[in-house]
């Protein structure tokens, strides 16, 4: 369960990207976060991954305080329990979709054929295995979607965050995209999603659709 | 960071090559930076030994007697008043000086010897235990062997006397003076023989060489003696020592070659700062935090990247200074430090003396200040928030 309690995030220049939210997320839910440009989606995805800290309020994820956590238990955290899937993927162009992949892993320094296996796991899982050795510059951008995917359940996490996940994906994409989604909800994986793509608000499995303003719940 | 991360350390490389261009500069600079200073405190260990050795099998005092300014032949009879001074353990006459042999262009040292006297070079005293030389024999180097071979004197050469006349003197056979390139121009042959080259009289020499006890009063007994010849020139063996010194300027060159290490190492420390983190840099930091990494883990890798860069570097540095120095004899550089003017290169063996003390000084003012120069702009960055990629 992820819990937003009176949150408020205020950048340098006084900027309110949330004022005052609390939010509920069950686990297993798919919640749909909708808003334009600057109504503080990806703030709320980046506060549950613990990559800022709410200026006010807390955030917590099943019952740990998030937002207290020193940076290498903060680390942790998000390795273990966290997937994030990017808006401009986030990939390393010169890394091959493997070690792309396997990066979240690299500062535990496992076995090496652990490493392969579970990049061979969720490679295949996301079909794109036939893929592992060649440079992410290479890929389309459907397949580097894929890869970030792919790098986001390297760890079995119980949480994916997608910020914009599709903006940069067309329609057949987008849909691909979807169905993989619909895969990770019957999993009981806790879907956040911050999107503003019309695809996602008439899908049948989506639990939830929360609007942002100005950072403010509508 | 006790045991080491293989995947950190792959994903460092990778780093390094990704960004190929700016650490090809840095690495030319680094190892232009490493090859030039260790190239001089290569040049200045190996010159400083070569010149330490030579001062070693000097005598304690030396003195030349002079004449309307210029050098002129000393009577051997001032050595007995000479030994009469307190502290004056012992001496001798020397017969001695260099012969230009025109038809080579080339400057033959002779240096007469007696088979009754000690000689303090280790050199001349085995050859002097090997050989007997008489009055008609001399024993040459091999460098002077070959000068004298070309000119077709294979047996035995003539040396032309002031007079005109020819001094025919046989050679007995030659010697190889090793690392010793000082004396690869040195002839031995009878002090006798050697007055009749220089045109001496039989109680004259070229100079006087005494040898002291007490090695604290050498400037004391040399201005003794300087007062009781005042045409004499008189040098002890510590001016010696400080007259090479001077030559080699040592302390300058190490305050050079410091200066230098400064400059190149700031040069490369104000690079990185000025371009600081690019934002692609900073957005990759930014990944690695989302998908993970602490900033410890950053600090890791980039750790890795400093240190695969700078040894790198060093090594490369240091081996082609090692090549240049003692492979290459150390054209331009070799001839600047040693005053080419006063003391040709050629002379000096550059054989390998290397003062480890000023590798580790290279080392330390280079690669732990390039890899702290690495490692505070991204720890900077790596303790910020990483909600930057999320925009």
């Amino acid at each position: 369960m992820i819990k937003l309690e009176n949150v408020s995030k205020i950048y340098d220049e006084n900027i309110k990207a949330l004022q005052d939210i609390s939010l509920e997320f069950k686990e297993g839910e798919l919640v749909i976060l909708k808003g334009v440009s600057g109504s503080g989606k990806s703030t709320i995805l980046s506060l549950i991954a613990g990559l800022s800290k709410p200026t006010i309020g807390e955030v917590i994820v099943d019952g740990k305080k998030i937002s207290k956590l020193p940076d290498h238990f903060a680390a942790s955290y998000r390795r273990d329990n966290i997937g994030i899937v990017f808006q401009k993927y986030n990939l390393i162009p010169e890394l091959t979709v493997e070690e792309n992949v396997l990066l979240p892993l690299f500062p535990l320094n496992l076995k090496r054929e652990i490493m392969k296996e579970k990049a061979a796991r969720v490679l295949e899982k996301f079909t794109i295995a036939h893929k592992t050795g060649v440079m992410v510059r290479n890929l389309s951008g459907g397949e580097q979607q894929r890869v970030a995917i792919a790098r986001a359940n390297i760890n079995d996490p119980k949480i994916i965050l997608a910020d914009e996940p599709t903006a940069n994906l067309d329609e057949k994409l987008s849909r691909e995209f979807i169905a993989i989604l619909r895969e990770l909800k019957s999993k009981k994986r806790t879907i956040v999603v911050s999107t503003h793509d019309p695809l996602f608000f008439e899908l049948d499995f989506v639990d939830r659709v929360i609007n942002l303003e100005h950072g403010k719940l509508l | 960071m006790s045991k080491i991360n293989f995947y950190l350390l792959e994903y460092a490389f990778s780093y390094i090559v990704r960004h190929k261009s700016k650490n090809i500069f840095i690495v030319t600079v680094f190892t232009l930076l490493v090859a030039l200073l260790s190239s001089l405190f290569f040049v200045t260990s190996s010159v400083t030994h070569d010149l330490k050795e030579r001062i070693a099998y000097k005598s304690d005092i030396f003195i030349q007697n002079y004449k309307a300014g210029m050098p002129a032949a000393i009577n051997t009879k001032l050595l007995d008043r000479l030994l009469e001074i307190e502290g004056v353990t012992g001496g001798k006459v020397e017969v001695k000086g260099d012969y230009y042999f025109r038809a080579k262009d080339s400057n033959f040292y002779l240096y007469g010897v007696d088979a009754f006297e000690d000689q303090e070079d280790p050199l001349i005293a085995k050859l002097l235990q090997k050989y007997d030389l008489d009055d008609s024999e001399m024993l040459v180097s091999d460098n002077v062997q070959k000068i004298m071979s070309q000119a077709y004197y294979k047996e035995y050469f003539n040396f032309i006397k002031p007079d005109g006349s020819l001094q025919k003197v046989n050679i007995k056979d030659s010697f190889d003076v090793g690392e010793r390139v000082e004396l690869k121009n040195l002839v031995l042959l009878s002090k006798d023989t050697l007055r009749k080259i220089f045109g001496y009289r039989a109680d004259e020499g070229s100079d006087i060489t005494l040898s002291v006890a007490n090695k604290n009063e050498l400037e004391f007994i040399s201005s003794k003696i300087r007062l009781m010849l005042p045409n004499a020139k008189v040098i002890s063996k510590d001016e010696l020592e400080q007259s090479y010194e001077k030559l080699f300027d040592y302390d300058n060159g190490v305050f050079l070659s410091l200066f230098i290490i400064a400059i190149f190492t700031f040069f490369i420390i104000i690079y990185d700062k000025a371009n600081g983190l690019s934002s692609e840099e900073k957005r990759e930091i930014g990944i690695l935090k989302a998908i993970g990494w602490c900033v410890e883990d950053v600090l890791h890798a980039k750790f890795y990247e400093a240190a695969l860069l700078s040894f790198f570097s060093f090594t490369l540095g240091f081996m082609i200074a090692f090549v240049y120095v003692f492979v290459l004899k150390a054209p331009l550089l070799g001839a600047i430090f040693t005053h080419e003017n006063m003391l040709n290169i050629h002379d000096f063996t550059l054989g390998v003396h290397i003062d480890f003390s000023y590798i580790l000084l290279i080392f330390l003012l280079s690669v732990p200040v390039y890899i702290a120069a690495t490692l505070i702009p991204s720890w900077r960055v790596a303790t910020l928030d990483a909600d930057e990629v999320m925009r």
